[in-house]
């Protein structure tokens, strides 16, 4: 297999957006192109992450939609979805197509745009990616899939409610440091502690806001980036699966399809969690981020609270977690943040990262979960 | 043999009363339909076994901010059952005050009837 690499990154600022899907992701993916330095022609596909778009937008069939308004009508393209981790699934298969030797440049990525929706129709949507047979109809939410894996984290292990809301704290410190991310703002552990519940034992600032917003980076063979500015290597990019059904899961303290991709993905590479300086995952819920660090092998089980108590998982600490302000803080447009999580590795990577820069980054783990857990991408990215 | 339960009787049976799963009839591993393959050994004989519908919550949450259609009924418990038998179950809580719940609270199953519409729930053992 040939080597792989990624030489451009776009994203769009995060949150409120007065621009359909289409028009945000030909912006980031733009950006991306021009940071590449190929020219748009060079792209031989494009791989187009987007989630509610039927539901939002009323638009089906939309990767040649996002291409005519990025200009480039007649590249070929395909509409990935694996809920949350949408164009983190995109990603891997350009990376497969070019280790392949099929295609040596395409550009991936992906949109969301919610915030123009009714809070309780963009929850209704987003619902629609966990199970309509039993799940749906009982009234269960995101929120509430995550609050059952809160509860029995806490059972199991005695993760505290503190615990959750010191990740929230520490991606809000690092978002004040992101100029893209939705919330630039800090917050204390008491305004935390003090927000709204909204599934218990989460609370509103325990759980990612809605925001429109999209990424894209462009994906190359090794013999086109080593004509680029600053290439950033995939060593990795694993895929795993769990079941769809939160009653088939046998322990709903752990998410299977995390650990599953991430030995994978340490065996693609040949290196382990001890080799990884800097990490990008899926806190979509503070309770996320706590068993992500665990299942990704960063901690002991039952340790990932503790952890985040303890400021390991903060910029300075011994593994910094989200330098983006991760989804909490950043924001989560579902089908743009496998892209957006690249993207802020390959910045790190490349030390391009300003003020949340990890010193010294050379290899980034990036961690991107579909919906329900059901659905889990692992790269891992370096610098050489 | 392979006795395929489907949806629509899975939740015929439950709306009746009725809790049904499948055991595969190599491993014996017990699971919820619909399914063709065990998922612990792939082999597709399954064989429908009753549950008894007595179980105790492995985890729950209140949902407060509920998707639309649920509004009215909120704030409202859902919750993973593990039932007597070893397989679990998700469904509503009812008539068990939401700050009465806990992990490892014996409940038993009873349909949640409305319209058209079986949601699977569990009230007080
Ligand atoms: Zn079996």
């Amino acid at each position: 297999m040939r080597g792989v690499a990624v030489i451009g990154v776009g994203v769009t600022k995060f949150g409120k957006h007065e621009r359909t899907c289409a028009e945000l992701f030909a912006e980031a993916a733009a950006d991306a192109i021009q940071d590449a330095g190929v020219s748009p022609r060079a792209i031989q596909a494009i791989y187009y992450g987007n989630v509610v778009g039927g539901e939002g937008e009323h638009q089906l069939h939309m990767g040649p939609q996002a291409a005519s308004v990025l200009g480039l009508p007649t590249i070929p393209t395909t509409r990935f979805e694996t809920a949350c981790a949408t164009s983190h699934a995109a990603f891997r298969h350009a990376v497969m197509e070019v280790a392949a030797g099929v295609s040596d440049v395409l550009l991936v990525g992906g949109a969301e745009r919610v915030l123009n929706l009714p809070t309780d129709a963009a929850t209704e949507y987003f619902t629609y990616a966990s199970d309509a047979t039993f799940e749906q109809p009982a009234g269960m939410t995101f929120p509430g899939v995550f609050a059952l894996i809160a509860r029995a984290h806490m059972a199991k292990y005695g993760t505290t409610e503190e615990q959750m809301a010191h990740v929230a704290v520490k991606n809000h410190r690092h978002g004040a440091l992101n100029p893209k991310a939705q919330f630039q703002k800090e917050i204390t552990l008491e305004q935390v502690m003090k927000s709204a519940k909204i599934a218990d034992p989460l609370k509103l600032y325990d759980c990612c806001p809605f925001t429109d917003g999209a990424a894209a980076v462009v994906v190359v063979s090794e013999e086109v980036a080593r004509k680029s500015r600053k290439p950033v290597w995939v060593r990795a990019s694993a895929a795993a699966s769990d079941s769809m059904f939160l009653h088939d899961k046998k322990d709903l303290s752990r998410v299977l399809a995390t650990e599953r991709a991430a030995q994978a993905a340490y065996r693609q590479a040949g290196c382990g969690p001890e080799d990884v300086d800097v990490v990008e995952l899926h806190d979509c819920f503070t309770i996320a981020e706590i068993v992500a660090t665990e299942g990704l092998g960063f901690f002991e089980p039952g340790t990932g609270g503790i952890a985040a108590e303890k400021g390991w998982t903060s910029l300075g600490g011994k593994l910094p977690v989200n330098p983006s302000g991760g989804l909490k803080a950043k924001g989560h447009p579902i089908g743009a943040t496998g892209a957006a999580q690249i993207a802020e590795i390959v910045t790190q990577l490349r030390r391009e990262a300003g003020p949340r820069q990890v010193d010294g980054a050379k290899v980034g783990l990036v961690h991107t979960l579909g919906g329900n857990t059901a659905t889990v991408l692992v790269s891992l990215l370096a610098s050489e | 043999m392979n006795k395929v339960v489907t949806l629509k009787a899975f939740f015929e049976e439950a709306r009746a009363g009725r809790l049904t799963a499948i055991r595969c009839g190599r491993c014996g591993e017990l699971a919820i339909p619909p399914k063709e393959f065990c998922p612990a050994c792939q082999e597709r004989a399954w064989d429908p076994v009753p549950l008894d519908g007595h179980g105790t919550i492995a985890s729950f949450t209140v949902i407060r901010v509920p998707p639309r259609g649920h509004a009215e009924e909120a704030p409202y418990a859902v919750a993973v059952v593990r039932l007597d038998e070893g397989v679990s179950l998700l469904g509503r809580i009812l008539d068990i005050p939401l700050d009465a719940l806990k992990v490892g609270m014996p409940v038993r199953f009873r349909p949640l009837i409305r319209d058209e519409q079986t949601v699977i729930a569990f009230g007080p053992a």
